[in-house]
């Protein structure tokens, strides 16, 4: 009688649902949609894709973190983009008892470092190479950093290991912290807007790089070693004397995705684009205009031969 | 005698204030010179594991506990199936449309009901009120939904508000007339009503989320937590402050219990009640953004995502349709209850007497017959949709190009010369001598009770580890509160002897409460970067309102006749006001100012997403993490922070009355 | 002719303050009113004994805070004694159950406040109505009853009013008018008229009287003003910290005050206009004088007269003599 309610609520449901058909439940599967436009792109091709195949799919805003509270107990179903960066922590989190489940990766690649728009340069032509930093740190610094070069770091939640770069690499730079992503680029749109100085974390694929003319410093490459092991590197006493690593984008999804509705699950896991074309995708839709269902179903009706294979 | 008793008193207060000068200047000095470094930093080891604790209980809750035939989970499941069901209803009828069948299977069996009737109806009601200027209000209010283009998702956030705001005003009603037949319950609720006050709703939205599922529901439910208490409360307040001799009228008259509480209670102390459900009101509407965040959708998801964007137009018209909804709201829901009662007419049939609800339904009848036919009824035709963002935008642009280094540097001035030294202040007392004032406060105004409380939550501060995170956090709500009290104290002085003055301040202020603060806090990045300064005008900017409404309320009542004897004595306007209203309405200021700082404190999460490292940023640090313990823990580090400040100045404020005798 | 007590209070008790049960018990049931003040008690009645009779005006008088309320409520059980007991019509009101005292309130007791204590949400009519609505009788049937009531307290016209639509006068009518809905045998009037202005007091005093010959009711009767009292009282209790100091007719009041606050009480009062013949005539059956005053009369009525005759005669309503009454009596009467 533990299920009693369970019980009661699918004697309930049972009137409403129709006949089945080739697939194994007709109940909706819920995609959950955030605020950025690739992220926008990628669910709703992949929920285009289940409708193809016969599934019914129901599109869910959801915050990027409480979704996984959803995720975990059933209530939402499939999470299209989880940063490696900024989501490590929680797919640890909730993939441990294995009621969340990490479906792979979307192919794509996540690029995150010190970005700084093409203005700058005037300013500090040795950029894009790091070891300018140091000539121009004063161009990039304000009242409260000055001498030092200020930059905008991610909310401190994102991690990034950026206080400890500084150190290693022995920048005359101060690391401030924005809160949210949205302030980040609220201070980048004002800094642009003045053509001021700013240099931030600015992460791809993201209407950022499309929007603004900039680069992303060119920092010592990232290895494995290059975090773990302090001699690796131009400071041999310390780690994290390196760029940052470009996590790739993991698609996770609810247990019971692969109990109710095993094909489906089969499609998400087959799924992926590269980070080209989502550049693309996204700069068609930021940029030029385009609604995201337009672009979306434009994507589906030159790539059939992809997606078709996913639905096998 | 007396002189001397207060001359003992300034004199100590003089010694504390040294004591703590010089602890503040030479803490770390004193510490090192003892070897006592945890005088300073309260030691690693020390910190008690509660939120480790917290998780694994809030964990099994979850997932194993249960009451024999069904489980805890079963059991708020259930409950979310029962809010579920008028919630659908509702949705589907004034904006999804009656479904059958899911997903991209479903047909609609009806449309929902078109823009032109929900208006028809609203305004309506409006009418009902006789009360011209509701009509016209309201009408405004929901002709700005249309025309902004912010319809569907409006009539999300309605559906969730005409759920909300029913659920949690009933509850709250029902809580309150418990606790007012039982002081034991009274007891016991208070300090609960308390916390879910002042634990920041970020604390708690995955435990909700879990017990509720991902979608309105929990939101619904957070929304009711957050916005109930002050119901419970007013609830309590209005039955307790009925005229004695009207209960004892009941009882004479025969009424049973239920009776008494039915027929003479409830309907008497309705005025009051009416505050609280204003209260309900606003708070709900607060609530859309974070409800948002949880699956809610409507208005608040549109903010968000605009703001995300940077679309600063686009949040500011989605964000003053919520301000328009929440003043139509409420202004009616107050007009509805206080239509002026109309003598009634005997003898008329029922089709005369209902004539105006019988053409409505005629009208709504017709309306929707004929929207298959008429796309306008349908939808509101797009191109005439206004759209205002581009203004917005340029104007923030404009401002950033021209004013950007004035700004800079006011802002400057400001962070050296006031902000800092706050800061540096706080963060420079060594915990122990803090505690030390804190209980003395404590036991200044409250004795033993007060006392014992102030020191044990804010040693709760300390095991948890918190402390400095904490000091931050006084830091930013003090120097914000300071500020909002300046600027606040006098509008409300204003608005307090200039009625046409309080008019159109109320509207602002309610302006202020119901904006939802993401629509300001991104231009206000963009126009002072990220950090201390921004976070501190937010707070500023949303904890402004009782400041100047507590003010207002009590410089308009002191009692006429003693301003009519200052007056006789001669006193010019500006006596009058500095040596007789100001005094007298200082308890009531006060009040104010602890309103300010409970809002400055349910403001901090906010805060945390402009880089602010308080509390809030603890709390949303849990939320990111999933980290159910560290969120609830530190979001009772906020609520305890509140609770110290709320009931040290309440006791103040009273013995201030006391001392005027006008308890 | 025999007096039926209606109610009958029996050493009743009332302490405020913390188990005072407890505390009268530990003392005996009677400390000492030092003790009570030691131990933070509120003495509020203290060992009051009284008989309310049938049909008769008992009007309680008394400083503030000597008590009155407390008494009234604790005879309509608004209040719970401390001790003693209390019976109405032989029912002991301590041990009747919760069901029977509303039965017993719905249909025997009516109660007027000093300040109206009227419903703001409701009309005139419905004001009234209201003990009938909570009897559970219907709409129709209750406004009946209500428009007599308020054709009797004279508000024809104004029923579909709400209470602050009216003058204080009229706002006590209501509130008369409302304690009368049920025909209660038993009439609590807690300072009825204290609210108002003199005139408009005087009007409702005689409106009061009126009522009162044509409905015939006991009732207990609270003022603060003697004149009140003395126009309307068949007796009068007096209390004084809780204690009842006297009971008597006001004739006995004035004529022989128990104690000096009784005397301080009644001093300054206009006696001519308050006493009747009947208290200060020689009774002589036998008197022959011709000029006659009735015993009923007023002093200040019949100085004149008796001033001019040096004596007169009293005679009572069936023009039976009954005394007589002097020039140096009426002066001394006057004088002292
Ligand atoms: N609920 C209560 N709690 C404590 N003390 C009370 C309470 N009710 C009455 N008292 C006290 O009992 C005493 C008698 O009060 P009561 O109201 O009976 O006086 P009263 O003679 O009616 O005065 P007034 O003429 O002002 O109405 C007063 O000292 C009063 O303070
Ligand atoms: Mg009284």
């Amino acid at each position: 009688m533990k299920n009693f309610f369970a019980i009661f609520f699918s004697i309930f449901f049972i009137g409403f649902s129709s006949s089945l058909s080739a697939v194994e439940s007709k109940d909706p599967i819920k995609l959950t949609l955030h605020d950025w436009t690739g992220q926008l792109i990628t669910t709703n091709i992949m929920a285009e894709v289940l409708k193809k195949a016969g599934y019914n799919v129901e599109l869910v805003p959801a915050d990027y973190i409480a979704q996984f509270a959803g995720l975990q107990t059933g209530d939402l179903h499939v999470a299209m983009e989880m940063w490696e960066t900024t989501g490590r922590d929680a797919i640890d989190e909730y993939t441990a008892d294995g009621r969340v489940v990490n479906v792979g990766s979307t192919g794509m690649d996540a690029i995150e470092e010190w970005w700084y728009p093409t203005y700058m340069k005037e300013k500090c032509p040795g950029l894009p190479n790091w070891e300018a930093l140091n000539d121009c740190a004063e161009a990039f610094a304000t009242p409260e950093t000055s001498p030092k070069g200020r930059y905008l770091g991610g909310p401190v939640t994102w991690g990034g290991f950026d206080d400890e770069r500084v150190e290693a690499l022995n920048l005359d730079w101060e690391v401030i912290h924005a809160g949210t992503d949205a302030a980040l680029f609220a201070e980048l749109e004002s800094a642009y807007q003045r053509k001021a100085p700013i240099m931030l974390w600015v992460y791809a694929p993201h209407w950022a790089p499309s929007k603004y003319s900039g680069e992303f410093v060119d920092f010592p490459p990232y290895t494995t070693e290059c975090y773990t092991d302090p001699s690796w590197g131009i400071n041999k006493n310390s780690a994290y004397d390196c760029g940052k690593p470009r996590g790739p984008i993991w698609k996770v999804a609810s247990s019971m995705l692969k109990d109710k509705w095993p094909g489906a699950y089969d499609a998400v896991e087959a799924f992926t684009l590269d980070s080209n074309e989502m550049g693309n995708l996204v700069a068609s839709v930021d940029l030029d205009g385009n609604t995201v269902e337009a672009v979306v179903a434009d994507w589906m009706s030159s790539n059939e031969g992809r997606w078709s294979t996913w639905i096998k | 005698m007396i002189s001397n008793i207060q001359n003992n008193k300034k004199i100590t207060f003089f010694l504390l204030f040294i004591i703590t000068f010089i602890l503040y200047f030479y803490g770390k000095e004193i510490a090192s010179y003892f070897d006592a470094k945890w005088i300073i930093k309260y030691p690693k080891h020390y910190i008690f594991p509660i939120s480790k604790y917290t998780s694994l209980f809030v964990k099994w809750l979850m997932d194993e506990a249960t009451f024999g035939i069904f489980s805890f989970r079963d059991l708020t499941r259930f409950i979310a199936w029962l809010i579920q069901q008028p919630y659908n209803l509702i949705l589907a009828l004034i904006s999804k449309g009656f479904l059958q069948g899911q997903g991209q299977d479903a047909v609609e069996i009806l449309p929902p009901l078109s823009w032109i009737s929900v208006i028809t109806i609203i305004v309506s009601m409006a009418l009902y009120t006789k009360d011209k200027i509701l009509v016209a209000l309201v009408a405004f209010a929901f002709f700005y939904l249309v025309i902004f283009g912010q319809w569907e998702s409006s009539m999300v956030t309605l559906s969730s508000i005409i759920i909300a705001v029913p659920v949690g005003v009933i509850i709250g009603l029902i809580l309150g007339i418990l606790s007012y037949k039982s002081e034991i319950l009274e007891r016991i609720i208070s300090p609960i009503l308390d916390l879910m006050q002042t634990v920041p709703v970020f604390a708690y939205l995955v435990p909700i989320l879990v017990m509720f599922g991902f979608g309105p529901v929990s939101a619904l439910i957070a929304t009711i937590i957050y916005s109930m208490p002050p119901m419970v409360r007013t609830t309590l307040l209005a039955l307790k402050s009925i005229d004695p001799q009207i209960k004892e009228c009941g009882l004479m008259s025969g009424c049973t219990e239920r009776q008494l509480l039915w027929k003479v209670l409830v309907p008497v102390s309705k005025p009051t009640l009416m505050v609280g459900v204003n209260q309900v009101i606003m708070l709900s509407l607060n609530m859309v953004i974070i409800a948002s965040m949880i699956g809610a959708g409507g208005l608040g998801y549109d903010v968000l995502a605009s703001l995300r964007r940077l679309n600063i137009g686009v949040g500011f018209e989605t964000g003053v349709a919520i301000v328009v909804l929440a003043i139509a709201l409420d202004r009616l829901s107050q007009a509805f209850v206080n239509i002026p009662a109309r003598k009634r007419k005997k003898n008329i049939s029922f089709f005369k007497k209902n004539f105006n609800i019988i053409t409505l339904f005629i009208f709504i009848i017709v309306i929707y017959l004929l929207s298959p036919f008429l796309p306008l009824i349908k939808n509101f035709p797009e191109n005439l949709v206004f759209n205002t963002s581009l203004f917005w935008e340029e104007l923030v642009k404009y401002i950033n190009i021209n004013y950007y280094d004035n700004l800079e540097s006011f802002k400057v001035t400001l962070l050296t010369y006031f902000m800092l030294p706050i800061k540096r202040f706080f963060l420079g007392i060594p915990w122990p001598w803090f505690i030390t004032i804190l209980t003395i406060t404590g036991w200044y105004f409250g004795k033993l009770r007060l006392a014992f409380l102030c020191l044990v939550l804010s040693l709760f501060i300390v095991v948890t580890g918190l402390w400095e995170k904490a000091m931050i956090t006084l830091y930013l709500c003090g120097s914000s509160v300071l500020i909002a009290s300046m600027i606040g104290i006098p509008l409300g002085v204003w608005a307090g002897v200039n009625a046409r003055a309080n008019k159109a301040l109320t509207v602002f202020i309610d302006t202020l409460q119901t904006l939802p603060s993401f629509v300001y806090l991104i231009p206000v990045v963009m126009l002072f970067r990220v950090g201390d300064f921004t976070a501190m005008l937010a707070v500023i900017l949303y904890a402004l309102a009782p400041a100047v409404r507590y003010t207002a309320h009590g410089i308009k009542n002191i009692n006429n006749q003693i301003v009519e004897a200052a007056l006789i004595c001669g006193c010019s306007p500006r006596q009058l006001l500095f040596k007789i209203k100001l005094p007298l309405a200082l308890p009531e200021i006060l009040l104010g100012i602890n309103q300010t700082i409970m809002l400055a404190l349910s403001m901090l999460v906010i805060t945390a997403l402009v880089g602010t490292r308080d509390l809030g940023q603890e709390v949303y640090i849990a939320l990111t993490k999933a980290d159910i313990g560290r969120g609830l823990v530190s979001g009772l580090c906020v609520a305890f922070i509140s609770i110290i400040a709320d009931r040290i100045i309440k006791s103040g404020s009273n013995k201030l009355k006391d001392k005027y005798g006008m308890i | 002719m025999k007096k039926n007590p209606k109610l009958i209070c029996k050493n009743v008790w009332k302490l405020f303050g913390n188990n005072p049960k407890d505390f009268l018990l530990k003392h005996n049931n009677n400390p000492s009113d030092d003790t009570i003040k030691k131990e933070g008690y509120i003495q509020a009645i203290r060992d009051a004994s009284v008989e309310v009779f049938e049909n008769e005006i008992l009007v309680i008088m008394g400083l503030s805070g000597s008590g009155k309320s407390t008494l009234v409520r604790c005879m309509s059980r608004l209040v719970e004694p401390t001790i003693g007991e209390i019976f109405f019509e032989d029912i002991n009101m301590g041990e009747i159950s919760k069901k029977e005292l509303i039965e017993i309130r719905r249909h025997k007791m009516g109660m007027v406040f000093q300040h109206f204590a009227l419903f703001p949400h409701r009309t005139v009519i419905e004001n009234i109505a209201f003990p009938l609505e909570v009897q559970g009788i219907g709409r129709n049937e209750r406004e009946k009853s209500a428009m007599e009531i308020i054709e009797l307290v004279g508000l024809e016209g104004r029923e579909n009013y709400f209470p602050k639509e009216l003058s204080g006068g009229q706002q006590q009518r209501v509130g008369i008018g409302r304690s009368l809905a049920v025909k209660p045998e038993l009439w609590f009037l807690d300072e009825p008229f204290s609210a108002l202005d003199p005139l408009i007091r005087k009007e409702m005093q005689n409106e009061f009287l009126r009522i009162q010959s044509a409905l015939k009711k006991t009732i207990i009767f609270i003022t603060h003003d003697f004149d009140e009292a003395i126009r309307l009282a068949d007796r009068i209790i007096i209390m004084n910290e809780g204690k009842i100091v006297q009971i008597g007719s006001p004739e006995d009041l004035i004529m022989k005050p128990a104690d000096e606050y009784v005397k301080e009480f009644t001093e300054d009062l206009p006696r001519e206009r308050l006493l009747s013949v009947k208290s200060i005539m020689t009774k002589d059956q036998n008197s022959k004088y011709d000029v006659t005053v009735y015993e009923n009369e007023k002093v200040f009525k019949i100085v004149e007269k008796v001033l001019t005759n040096g004596i007169v005669r009293v005679i009572d309503n069936n023009n039976k003599t009954v005394g007589s009454i002097d020039k140096e009596t009426v002066s001394r009467f006057l004088y002292n």
